[in-house]
């Protein structure tokens, strides 16, 4: 489904990404882990255009995307989810998930209320606090909110950029299970970057090991998890 | 007593004025992150327009009309012809540390500032000409009596209610307002929400272009046009921002009709010279005591 080729992005002369392949298969999870700096981020940051790749193709449903813009890539059905909990604290709840869905409210106001309703299914607790200004949310419910705010969108491929980052234990196995269970259920496919490997090839199908921006490992998620010498080279334990 | 009274409605009535003005610096700043100093040379340009429609007898009312459009036409091309390609030129070392990226396009705002007035110059020469007002401008009459304020002043300030409810609405009550909200705010995210930045960075720049058209056409008759005679307005619509708080459409509105009534006050109480200096102690004192203006939220503040 998404199809990446020799990819190579810079940030100046560095090499953030130094000739990546990949692909991300229909209503499966892949994950993508690696420590710091392997370049995970810059990978879903190029496919969704925020960066511009140096050399390499990445292919959409059998379609070139690069050179895309942004917000033509989320017309597309790719929606991203920095990392960071990326919301826009000013605004409210709601209109942080309605924001989502701007781009298709004049063509299909009707699916729009419902993808709505079905977030605030998702995460109740959104729903609670929608009139509340995003700054003033917990950190995970502001995961639930940059999900949702990607979702409303009703993409084929989410790209989650280390949903874990700064959360509980508990909320992050909540907020993994969700998008597990819409995996499964609605035949989303995900690719998910995450620092915290265990929790990441739980849930995954397969899995991808960054280093110093190549592959240094492309495996079923459940083998990856189980190569004791892999994990103690590349992630430390 | 009735001295003060008209003090207080010529001071409403030029506030109005004040916080359009105001209103279309804010625009920009919060829309695009500019300070566009030919905001007033734009609305100048097109009072020019204005009154070249009225010379050649049409109506007060087309001229209006066709002075707004072209306010929001000369917006949309300041931001296509040269915001736009600047913010492009990444490649440039120049232009990619972070302040350089905020002052090139202010500078050029001065620059566009500068074309326009020697253009309106060499267009329609630079002698001053008057400029109409669609209503009575003397003291209005009711059961005898002569009123502080004149028909134009009720005019002047029933529009610029219907413009500041109509942008507030815009704003808060539709898709488009929230779009610019979002990319105001957070460009990146509004991107990945699909909202195309550029076309939303280009209607800030149209809703201001507008927003200032007016005030220019308000402005003029109480002055000669001339291709300079907007430049206090610049001055003072600025420090209605600056003490509203630059990022508040609310608070540029508060500043404008402070400055309003202050501006009437000085004149009617002391002297017109003194006008600059009140202007400046206000934008001092505002800056020593609450940089970030009355409404203005803190962290925006980059000055």
């Amino acid at each position: 489904m998404l199809e990446i080729k020799d990819l190579v992005t810079e940030y100046g002369s560095v090499k953030a990404l130094n000739g990546i392949s990949l692909s991300a298969h229909e209503g499966k999870i892949t994950t993508v882990i690696g420590a710091n700096g392997a370049g995970k981020s810059t990978l879903l940051r190029t496919i969704s255009a925020l960066e511009y790749p140096r050399s390499g193709t990445i292919t959409w449903k059998n379609h070139s995307i690069v050179g895309l813009s942004p917000e033509k890539i989320v017309r597309l059905g790719i929606a991203h989810v920095p990392e960071g909990h990326a919301v826009i604290s000013q605004l409210s709840v709601e209109e942080n998930i309605q924001m989502g869905a701007l781009f298709r409210m004049r063509s299909n106001k009707a699916d729009v209320r419902l993808a709505i309703s079905e977030m605030y299914t998702l995460f109740p607790r959104l729903e609670e606090r929608k009139k509340q200004l995003a700054g003033s949310l917990s950190g995970g419910e502001r995961q639930m909110l940059a999900i949702s705010r990607a979702l409303v969108s009703r993409p084929s491929l989410l790209l989650l950029d280390e949903p874990s980052l700064g959360l509980a234990p508990l909320v992050v196995e909540q907020i993994i299970q969700t998008v597990n269970d819409l995996c499964r259920n609605t035949g989303l496919t995900v690719l998910l970057v995450e620092q915290n490997a265990n929790t990441a090839l739980g849930v995954a199908d397969h899995g991808i090991l960054l280093s110093l921006g190549t592959v240094a490992a492309d495996l079923p998620a459940a083998q990856m998890k189980a190569d004791v010498a892999l994990r103690a080279a590349y992630l430390g334990y | 007593m009735d001295i003060f009274l008209s003090a207080i409605f010529a001071g409403t009535s030029r506030g109005a004025i004040y916080a359009l003005a105001a209103l279309g610096l804010v625009l920009v700043w919060r829309g695009a992150g500019v300070v566009n100093f030919a905001q007033m040379g734009q609305a100048m340009f097109t009072t020019y327009i204005a009154s070249t429609l009225i010379a050649q007898n049409y109506s007060y009312w087309i001229a209006f009309v066709i002075a707004l459009i072209s306010g929001g036409a000369l917006g949309a091309l300041v931001d296509l012809l040269v915001m736009r390609p600047l913010s492009r030129k990444r490649s440039s070392s120049v232009l990619d540390s972070p302040a350089m990226r905020s002052t090139v396009p202010v500078i050029a705002s001065l620059g566009i500032l500068g074309v326009l007035q020697a253009g309106a110059g060499i267009i329609w020469a630079a002698e001053e000409r008057g400029f109409p007002t669609p209503v009575n401008s003397l003291g209005l009459v009711i059961n005898g009596k002569i009123m502080p304020f004149t028909a134009f002043d009720l005019f002047v300030m029933g529009t610029v209610f219907i413009t500041l409810i109509a942008t507030t609405y815009f704003f808060k009550g539709t898709g488009m307002g929230l779009a610019m909200r979002a990319s105001a705010l957070n460009p990146e995210v509004a991107r990945l929400s699909g909202i195309r930045i550029g076309f939303v960075r280009t209607l800030s720049w149209v809703i201001s272009g507008v927003a200032s058209s007016l005030a220019g056409l308000l402005v003029t008759p109480s002055a000669n046009l001339s291709p300079n005679t907007l430049d206090l307005i610049l001055i003072i619509g600025f420090t209605a921002a600056v003490v509203g708080g630059l990022d508040s459409l609310l608070g540029s509105v508060i500043g404008g009709f402070a400055l309003g009534l202050l501006v009437s006050f000085v004149n009617v109480y002391d002297a017109p010279e003194d006008i600059f200096l009140a202007i400046l102690i206000v934008l001092l004192t505002v800056l020593i005591i609450r940089p970030q203006g009355i409404l203005g939220s803190k962290e925006v503040r980059r000055v």
